[in-house]
C-alpha cells in the first residue's frame, strides 16, 4: 500500500470545484465568433470530449485502479448508442432519456455476462479476449441489418429530450453532458477515497495481499468491469443523440485503442488523469491543424499534405510518453507543486525584504 | 469537515449547471459580415481509408479556386475553399462541418467523400440551414430528398441499373452471384442489385461478403462455384476486387466478372494483371471521353478539366476529381445569382438546370437532388490490359 | 494441452475434408497460406514479448514498410529482387533498432503499458509517413516465381504460397534455435524472467531489448516482402496484419515462436472454413469467438508457458 498520495488526490474536492467552475464559464468565454482566429468550435469539441470522458473515466478505474486492460470498450460504447437509437427510431413515442438509461444498462448487463468468464483471464490474455469481443460487436453492428441498419447506419435519431426539454443545440448538450461527467467524477472521487477504492488499489499492486486483506478480488474485478461498461454505454447513448446519426465505423478497434490511450496519456490511476487525457487527445488533432498558422514562415510543403497532422500526432504521442511516462496529470501535478514552491519562495523573500 | 463542505459546494455547482442547461442559451442568429471573398467549406476524407477519394476531390477544388480567381472571381469577388479532413470518420466529419459553419461562416459546404461521413453531416446542415453538396454515392443520402443536401456523383442505383442492363442484354444471364465488400459501399450496391434484379428476371443465387483488408477470397468463391451462377458481380474498391480476380484465375473460374464503378481506374488493371482481362464495369463517361460526342459542350468541359488537372498535378483525372470539381462548379455558378446568402444559395442550386459539368449534365429539382441520370454512364470492358467501350 | 488442441484441430480438418472433399481441401490450403502470413507477424510479437513483456503494436507496420520499400527498390528502381529484399530488410531493421534506443530504452523503468502506448504512437507515425511517401493506393509487387497456379486433388495454389510456407518454416526454426540453443538467446529469455540473474550471464535487459527489437523488425520486414505479391502492399495493411498477428500470437501462447506459427495457422484455417461454412460476413466473428473460447479453455495459449495467466 505504499502509494503516493498526490496533491490532486488530497485536494480532490477543491480541484473538482475549480474544474466545475471552469467548465461552467468556458462556453461564455469561448462562444463561436465567426471569422475569429481561433479555428475551432470549442463548445462542439467539448461536447465530444465530455461524451468520450464518460467512457474513459470508467476505463481509468478499470485500468488504473483494478489493473485490468480492455481493448474492447468501443463495443460497450456502441451497444449504448445502438440501443437508444433503435428504440427511439423504431418507436417515435419512446422517451429518449429512457433510451439512454436502457442503453447504459444493457451495456452493463452485457459487460456482466461476458465479464464473468473473461475476467478470469489476466493481462494480455484479457486484452486479447476483450479485443475479440470488440471485433464481434463491430461485425454484429454491421451485419444485423434489420436491427442496426447495417453499414449504412441509423438515420434520424431524435435529439435528447428530458421531460419536454429538448437538448438540440450544442450549448444545451454541453451543459447536460458535463453535468453528467461531473456527477461521474464525484462518484469516482468518493469511490476512490472509500474502502472500496483502497481495495481496488490493493488489487492493482498485489492480488495476494488484497486477498489477505479480505478483498474479494474476483467480485471487485467484475464490478469495476461492469461499471466501466455502464459508463461507456452511457457515453455511447449520448453520442447517438448528439450526432443524430450512427454507423458501425464509429465503434471500431481504433476507438477502443483511443480510450486506452487517453487513460494512459492522461495519467493512469489518477482521478483526474482520465479527464486530462480525453481533453488532450480530443483537442490535439484540431490544435495540430491550426498549428502552422501560429508559426510564421513554416514552409507550405510541410503542411499542405493532409497527413502531416497524423505524423505529428504519432510523434507527439511518443514524446508525451517518453517525457511524462506517468501521464499528463502527473506532470501537471508536479508543475503545480513546483509553481507553489517557487511562489512560496518568492513570498518568503518578499517577506524577508520587509 | 472540509470534505463535507466540498460535497455541499459541489452539489450547488451541479444544481447551477442543471439550471443553466434548462434556460435556452446560445443559438444566436448568424452575423452576415461583408466579405472580401466567398468562403466555401469542404469536408473531405483526405486521409484514412477513403483517402483515394478525398485527395483528388481536394486537388480539384484547389484547381478550381485558382481558375476562378485568376479569371477575376465571381463578379469581381474572389472565392476561397476552406478544406477540412474528416479522416474518413463520421464523428470527425461532424466536428469539421460545425467548425466550418460556426467558426468560418461558410456559405455552403462540399462533402464528404464517403456515404457514412456524409450522412453524419446531414443533421448539421439541416439544423444550421447551410447547403451540403456531397461527393458520395450512397442512395440513402438523397432518398428521401433532404432540402439542404445535393450530390454530384452518379448514384449507386444508376450504376446498378447499368450493370443490370449489361447482364440482361449483353450477357443474357438469368442467374448471378454477388460478392461484395462488407463496408457501406459494397453493402449498398449489393442491396440495390438484390432489390432490382428480380424485376429483370435475374435471380441472385448467392450473396457473399469479404472484408476490405482480406487477403484471400477463395472460400467465398468456392461457395459460388457450387451454385448455378452464370456471372459474378463484385462490388467493392481496390484492392479487394483485384484479389478476387486473381483468386478466380487461381481456381480456374471462367464465368464473367462484373465489377463496380469502384474499379474504374487503371490501378485495378495494374493490380489484377492478366486476371483483370475480361472484367466489365460501369463508369462515368468522362473517364472514356471518346464516348462523348466531339465538339459537344460536355466533351469540351471534360477535355478542358482534364488538361488543366494534368498540367497542375501531372496526373490523369479520375472520377473523384470530377465529383469535387463539379460540386465546386455548381456552387460557384449558383453564387453568381444568390450572393453571399446561404438560404438563397440553396434555392439557386435547386434551380440548376442543364448545367454542363464534367461528370455529366446536371438538372436539380425539388424532387431530384441527384442531378445526373443513367445516360451519363457507360459500361467498360478490359481487354488486353486496356479499356474498351461496351456498346 | 498441446495434444488436445492438435487432436481438435486435426479432427476439424478431417471433418472438413470428408464432408467438403476438394472444396474443403481448397479452404484448408488457402487458410494455411493466410495463416502463414499471420504466423510470421505473430512471431515478431512473440520475440519482443518474450524478452521485454511489451506488446509491440507497430509490428504490423514493419511488414507494411518492408512491402512498400520492396516496391520502391524492385518495382520502381529495378534493383534485382534479392538485393532489393536485403536493402528493404536492412532499412526496416535499422528503423526498429533506432526506435528501441530512442523511445523504448528511455522508458525501461516505466510500466509496460506506457511502452505499449508508445508503440501505438509509433504505428500511427509510420502509417502516416508511409502514406506521405507512397500515397494511399495499393501497389503491386511481382511474384517471385510467376503466377501460374499449381493444382492438386482439385485444389489450387499460387506459387508464392510456397515461398510463404518455406519462409515461415525457416523463420520459426531460426528463432527457435536462437532462443533455445544460443547463449545470447537463452540469456534474453532469462533477462525477461529474472533481470538480476541474467546480468550474471552478461545479458542486460537493455541489450536484450535491443536485440529483440532488431530481430522483430527484420522478421516483420522480411514477412511483409514475402507476402506482398499475394496481399498487395499498401500503407494501410499494417493495422490488419498487426491485429490478426496479435491474435495468432496469443492463441499460440505469447512468447513461443512455434506457438506463434501454430496460432497463425489455426486462425487462418478457421477464418477460411468459417467463410465457407457460415454466411461470409460473419467469418471474423466466428474466428474471434472460437479464439475467446480457446483462451477460456487454455488460458496460457496452446503452446505458452503457464505463468501469470489466470486470475
Amino acid at each position: 500500500m505504499a502509494r503516493r498520495k498526490g496533491i490532486v488526490e488530497t485536494h480532490s474536492y477543491r480541484t473538482f470545484l475549480i474544474v466545475a467552475a471552469f467548465i461552467f464559464i468556458l462556453p461564455i468565454w469561448a462562444r463561436p465568433i465567426p471569422g475569429e482566429a481561433l479555428h475551432m468550435d470549442i463548445v462542439n469539441l467539448m461536447v465530444l470530449t465530455g461524451i468520450y470522458a464518460c467512457a474513459v473515466l470508467g476505463l481509468n478505474l478499470l485500468l488504473g485502479y483494478a489493473g485490468q486492460i480492455s481493448l474492447g470498450h468501443a463495443a460497450f460504447f456502441g451497444i449504448g448508442a445502438y440501443t437508444t437509437a433503435i428504440l427511439c427510431t423504431r418507436f417515435t413515442w419512446f422517451p429518449t432519456w429512457l433510451g439512454v438509461i436502457l442503453g447504459a444498462s444493457l451495456a452493463g448487463a452485457i459487460g456482466w455476462l461476458v465479464g464473468k468468464p473473461v475476467l478470469r483471464l489476466k493481462g494480455n490474455y484479457l486484452a486479447m479476449a476483450t479485443l475479440g469481443l470488440g471485433e464481434i460487436a463491430f461485425i454484429l453492428f454491421s451485419q444485423l441489418k434489420g436491427l442496426t441498419g447495417g453499414t449504412v447506419g441509423m438515420l434520424n435519431i431524435p435529439p435528447l429530450s428530458i421531460f419536454g426539454l429538448k437538448f438540440d443545440t450544442d450549448i444545451k448538450f454541453y451543459y447536460l453532458v458535463w453535468a453528467i461527467v461531473l456527477v461521474i467524477m464525484l462518484l469516482t472521487i468518493n469511490l476512490v477515497l472509500s474502502r472500496v477504492g483502497r481495495g481496488l488499489r490493493a488489487l492493482h499492486s498485489s492480488e495476494v495481499a488484497a486477498d489477505a486483506m479480505g478483498v474479494n478480488t474476483g467480485s471487485y474485478r467484475v464490478k469495476v468491469f461492469v461499471w466501466s461498461a455502464v459508463l461507456a454505454g452511457l457515453g455511447g447513448a449520448l453520442f447517438a443523440h448528439f450526432q443524430l446519426y450512427i454507423n458501425p465505423e464509429s465503434f471500431t478497434f481504433a476507438l477502443s485503442i483511443l480510450f486506452v490511450t487517453m487513460v494512459v496519456v492522461g495519467g493512469m490511476g489518477d482521478i483526474w488523469g482520465g479527464l486530462v487525457g480525453v481533453v488532450a487527445l480530443t483537442f490535439l488533432p484540431s490544435i495540430i491543424q491550426v498549428f502552422p498558422e501560429w508559426i510564421p514562415g513554416i514552409p507550405e510543403s510541410l503542411t499542405n499534405f493532409s497527413n502531416y497532422a497524423l505524423v505529428l500526432y504519432g510523434l507527439l504521442l511518443i514524446i508525451f510518453m517518453i517525457f511524462l511516462p506517468k501521464g499528463l496529470s502527473y506532470g501537471m501535478e508536479r508543475g503545480v507543486a513546483a509553481g507553489r514552491r517557487s511562489a512560496k519562495l518568492l513570498l518568503d523573500r518578499i517577506r524577508a525584504h520587509d | 469537515m472540509r470534505k463535507r463542505f466540498g460535497m455541499g459546494a459541489s452539489i450547488v455547482v451541479l444544481a447551477l449547471f442543471v439550471a443553466l442547461s434548462i434556460t435556452t442559451f446560445g443559438c444566436g442568429t448568424k452575423v452576415q459580415k461583408p466579405k472580401d471573398f466567398y468562403k466555401i467549406g469542404a469536408v473531405l476524407s483526405t486521409s484514412g481509408p477513403a483517402a483515394p477519394l478525398g485527395q483528388p476531390e481536394q486537388r480539384s477544388l484547389a484547381l478550381l479556386e485558382e481558375k476562378i480567381n485568376s479569371e477575376g472571381g465571381i463578379d469581381g469577388v474572389k472565392v476561397k475553399f476552406i478544406i477540412e479532413d474528416d479522416e474518413s470518420d463520421p464523428a470527425k466529419a461532424t466536428v469539421a462541418i460545425n467548425k466550418l459553419i460556426k467558426q468560418e461562416n461558410v456559405v455552403a459546404v462540399i462533402g464528404s467523400s464517403t456515404t457514412g461521413a456524409t450522412l453524419a453531416m446531414v443533421p448539421v446542415t439541416s439544423k444550421e440551414m447551410v447547403t451540403l453538396i456531397c461527393c458520395a454515392a450512397g442512395t440513402k443520402i438523397t432518398d428521401p430528398v433532404n432540402e439542404w443536401v445535393f450530390r454530384t456523383p452518379p448514384t449507386d442505383s444508376m450504376a446498378i441499373a447499368k450493370v443490370i442492363s449489361y447482364l440482361e442484354d449483353v450477357l443474357e444471364v438469368s442467374k448471378i452471384a454477388i460478392l461484395h465488400d462488407a463496408n457501406a459501399f459494397g453493402t449498398g450496391g449489393a442491396d440495390e442489385l438484390q432489390a432490382k434484379a428480380p424485376d429483370h428476371d435475374i435471380e441472385v443465387v448467392a450473396r457473399e461478403q469479404y472484408g476490405s483488408t482480406d487477403t484471400d477470397m477463395t472460400a467465398q468463391l468456392t461457395k459460388i462455384q457450387q451454385t448455378p451462377a452464370q456471372a459474378v458481380v463484385v462490388w467493392g474498391t481496390n484492392p479487394g476486387p483485384a484479389s478476387i480476380a486473381k483468386n478466380m484465375q487461381q481456381l480456374g473460374m471462367t464465368i464473367p466478372y462484373i465489377g463496380s464503378h469502384g474499379i474504374a481506374n487503371k490501378k485495378f488493371i495494374e493490380l489484377g494483371g492478366s486476371a483483370a482481362d475480361g472484367v466489365a464495369f460501369p463508369a462515368g463517361k468522362l473517364l472514356f471521353p471518346s464516348s462523348i460526342a466531339t465538339g459537344s459542350d460536355w466533351r469540351n468541359a471534360v477535355d478542358e478539366f482534364s488538361a488543366a488537372y494534368k498540367e497542375k498535378y501531372e496526373m490523369d483525372i479520375d472520377t473523384f476529381a470530377a465529383h469535387g470539381w463539379d460540386a465546386g462548379l455548381i456552387i460557384t455558378d449558383a453564387l453568381k445569382r444568390s450572393g453571399n446568402d446561404p438560404i438563397k444559395l440553396r434555392d439557386e442550386i435547386e434551380k440548376t438546370k442543364d448545367f454542363v459539368a464534367v461528370d455529366g449534365i446536371y438538372t436539380y429539382s425539388p424532387t431530384d437532388h441527384d442531378g445526373l441520370n443513367v445516360d451519363d454512364l457507360l459500361m467498360i470492358k478490359i481487354a488486353n490490359g486496356a479499356w474498351t467501350e461496351v456498346k | 494441452m498441446i495434444y488436445g488442441s492438435a487432436t481438435v484441430f486435426t479432427l476439424l480438418l478431417v471433418v472438413t475434408l470428408s464432408i467438403k472433399g476438394s472444396t474443403g481441401l481448397q479452404w484448408i490450403v488457402s487458410g494455411l497460406t493466410v495463416g502463414s502470413i499471420y504466423a510470421l507477424v505473430a512471431m515478431g510479437f512473440s520475440v519482443i514479448y518474450s524478452s521485454t513483456r511489451v506488446i509491440n503494436f507497430a509490428q504490423g507496420e514493419f511488414s507494411m514498410l518492408g512491402g512498400m520499400l520492396m516496391y520502391t527498390f524492385a518495382s520502381k528502381a529495378g534493383v534485382p529482387v534479392p538485393l532489393a529484399f536485403i536493402l528493404s530488410v536492412i532499412i526496416v531493421t535499422l528503423l526498429g533498432a533506432g526506435f528501441e534506443r530512442l523511445a523504448v530504452h528511455p522508458l525501461r523503468y516505466s510500466s509496460v503499458i506506457t511502452v505499449i502506448i508508445v508503440t501505438i504512437g509509433f504505428s500511427i507515425f509510420l502509417r502516416a509517413v508511409a502514406k506521405w511517401i507512397w500515397g494511399s493506393d495499393p501497389v503491386k509487387i511481382a511474384s517471385f516465381s510467376g503466377d501460374k497456379p499449381i493444382r492438386f486433388l482439385g485444389a489450387a495454389l499460387v506459387p508464392q504460397s510456397f515461398w510463404v510456407f518455406g519462409f515461415t518454416a525457416l523463420a520459426v526454426l531460426l528463432v527457435f534455435l536462437f532462443f533455445n540453443r544460443t547463449i545470447v538467446g537463452k540469456g534474453m529469455t532469462a533477462a525477461a524472467a529474472n533481470p538480476d540473474a541474467a546480468s550474471l550471464v552478461g545479458i542486460s535487459t537493455s541489450t536484450s531489448s535491443l536485440i529483440a527489437w532488431t530481430i522483430a523488425a527484420a522478421l516483420g520486414a522480411a514477412a511483409g516482402i514475402i507476402i506482398a505479391p499475394i496481399k498487395f502492399a499498401a500503407y494501410s495493411v499494417g493495422t490488419m496484419l498487426g491485429l490478426k498477428g496479435f491474435a495468432a500470437a496469443i492463441l499460440g501462447g505469447l512468447g513461443s515462436a512455434p506457438g506463434a506459427v501454430v496460432g497463425g495457422l489455426i486462425l487462418g484455417v478457421l477464418e477460411t472454413i468459417a467463410a465457407g461454412v457460415f454466411p461470409s460476413g460473419y467469418k471474423d466473428a466466428v474466428a474471434f469467438l472460437i479464439l475467446i473460447l480457446v483462451l477460456l479453455a487454455w488460458p496460457q495459449g496452446l503452446l505458452g508457458r503457464r505463468q501469470d495467466v489466470m486470475a
